[in-house]
């Protein structure tokens, strides 16, 4: 085989294409309930399995271990935990950000499962730590994650 | 036995692996395939069946690239089939080709892997933003390397583990890659270099994480008759195992590999293997990251939970430790083109097995060996104990 080092990707002789496809994802039954609370009601919702008693957040349509129809909801509030975090310094492209974000992994009490998001409002984080919830103003709600604005320390 | 009939590995094949290479998907993957139908003194009208192991399609860029490789696979008017479980695809590609086998319906069957990464730029990182759930991650910005290290970040906290002994895994792994003549990142390097690499997305340091590579890998699999004809040093597949954990990775106890532990125990029972530790002399657990080899070797059951760094400090997973693991030099010295990197590891394996491994070869003369891929978004083990 070829030996030849390549170190700028260009300099191999290549054509240049495109995979190019765009795409519209329903949010799903389970989905347009938890998304309708959060931004209706400022709500974060988890659905109980009513055979293992499995609070899932976020909520789903079914208990993947009992394979149950999850029918009961259940309102987990706006604080949770922090489960485990990351500081991004760099972007996608390897470029550095602007400013470090910190990305959490929240857990709520009672529930099984959790949520991704920013933390805000700190540059201090640590396993364990108390947060709650910030939403954006009812009008620029759009029934999505980001619906949430970031989620900042409990004082 | 499981299934009608043994199923042995006879012959292996790597190709280099490179941050980009000239040649094809296809070409890649006819050099692995060649390579190993050599080493098995076997030619191509000697193969019944092919499986194909390669991972997103992204990558290559060519949608269906189980169909767009299949030539170079050795796969023209044969059956086959092309698997895919992520990350874990190069571990379950020869189980895939072991079924093939052991439910009597081939006798021969060759399986190769293949990634060519670099056709997506500038960097395959991009084919990664689309794995996650398109409602409740993508809109977040998820990026690979973050949920990396939130587990990572949880492991250490659950056992109060230092990055100076994570940073051991790649120093010794960059180091066995030495001796790997299709190393991409050997290197002699030490724990302050790692601890002054870029920090990427805290705990994650640049050289924590293998690169991303283009790359193929091949083994032909043969039932024991075949076997006994071709060879007089078959290596047995006698273990197989494979499990999802929860698809929502939020779910999990990010410190501990559950689906790695199932797949292993499954392995284990059918290879009649009782005391991991003891049984098996040498291992190649998926490193993808550093802190992932000493996650997979808990998950494997080669030591108890949270004590891989210790055994990691004290030399015994070094080449001439007690338990040699990865001595090929892993995805973080070799490079990661994701479904040829866990088939490397199976051929590591099968040429450690063998005594084939050259300057890489551990001392001790090896008799039985585990690889294991992790994958999907993940929560997928793929295991495979070999014998000699």
């Amino acid at each position: 085989m070829s030996l030849e080092k390549i170190t700028n990707l260009f300099d191999a002789r290549h054509w240049i294409g495109h995979m190019e496809a765009d795409y519209r994802y329903t949010l799903g039954i389970a989905g347009e309930r938890f998304f309708k609370e959060i931004k209706e009601n400022a709500r974060i919702m988890g659905a109980k399995c009513p055979k293992c008693g499995v609070v899932f957040v976020p909520p789903r349509l079914y208990c993947e271990k009992c394979f149950m129809k999850l029918e009961e909801w259940v309102d987990v509030g706006k604080r949770g935990e922090v489960y485990t975090y990351t500081i991004a310094t760099i972007d996608i492209d390897g470029k550095k950000l602007e400013k470090p974000q910190i990305y959490a992994l929240i857990k709520f009490e009672g529930a099984h499962g959790g949520l991704i998001h920013k933390i805000g409002e700190t540059e201090n984080v640590y396993i364990g730590m108390k947060v709650e919830a910030v939403f954006k103003p009812p009008s620029e709600r759009k029934a999505s994650i980001n619906d949430i604005a970031y989620f900042k320390p409990v004082k | 036995m499981f299934g009608k009939k043994r199923v042995a590995i006879v012959g292996a094949g790597v190709t280099l692996f490179r941050r980009n290479l000239k040649e094809t998907g296809k070409e890649l993957s006819f050099h692995a395939a060649k390579m190993a139908l050599e080493q098995a003194g076997m030619e191509l009208r000697d193969i019944q069946s092919v499986v194909m192991g390669t991972a997103p399609d992204a990558f290559d860029g060519v949608h269906m690239k189980g169909e767009y490789l299949a030539d170079g696979a050795g796969a023209y008017h044969k059956p086959y089939t092309r698997v895919f479980v992520g990350g874990g695809t190069g571990v379950f590609a020869p189980l895939a080709g072991w079924w093939h086998v052991a439910s009597g319906k081939f006798d021969t069957c060759l399986v190769v892997c293949e990634e060519k990464m670099s056709s997506c730029y500038p960097h395959p990182q991009y084919a990664f933003t689309t794995i996650f759930d398109p409602i409740l991650e993508r809109p977040i910005g998820m990026n690979l390397i973050w949920i990396f290290a939130l587990e990572m970040n949880r492991y250490m906290h659950k056992h109060n583990i230092k990055k100076e002994d994570i940073a051991l895994v790649s120093v010794k792994n960059k180091r066995n890659a030495l001796d790997n003549p299709i190393a991409q990142l050997a290197a002699n390097i030490t724990v302050e270099d790692v601890l002054n690499s870029e920090i990427m997305a805290w705990p994650v340091q640049r050289l924590d994480v293998s690169p991303t590579s283009d790359g193929a890998a091949a083994a032909v699999l043969v039932s024991e008759d075949i076997a006994k004809e071709v060879t007089d040093n078959p290596v047995w597949i006698d273990g197989v195992g494979w499990c999802i954990d929860s698809t929502y990775w939020t779910d999990r106890d990010l410190y501990y590999p559950d689906y790695v532990e199932y797949a292993a125990r499954m392995a284990y029972k059918m290879a009649g293997i009782k005391n991991p530790p003891k049984e098996i002399d040498v291992a190649e657990p998926y490193d993808p990251f550093d802190y992932k080899e000493l996650h997979h070797m808990e998950g494997l059951l080669l030591c108890k939970k949270g004590e891989a760094p210790k055994l990691t400090r004290e030399g015994v997973t070094q080449r001439d430790g007690d338990l040699p693991t990865c001595p090929s030099g892993g995805l973080l010295g070799c490079g990661n083109p994701i479904a040829a990197a866990g088939m490397m590891k199976v051929c590591e394996i099968f040429w450690q097995l063998r005594g084939e491994a050259g300057k890489r070869q551990v001392p001790g003369d090896p008799r039985t060996g585990v690889a294991q891929a992790w994958g999907d978004l993940m929560q997928y083990g793929s295991v495979i104990v070999l014998r000699r």
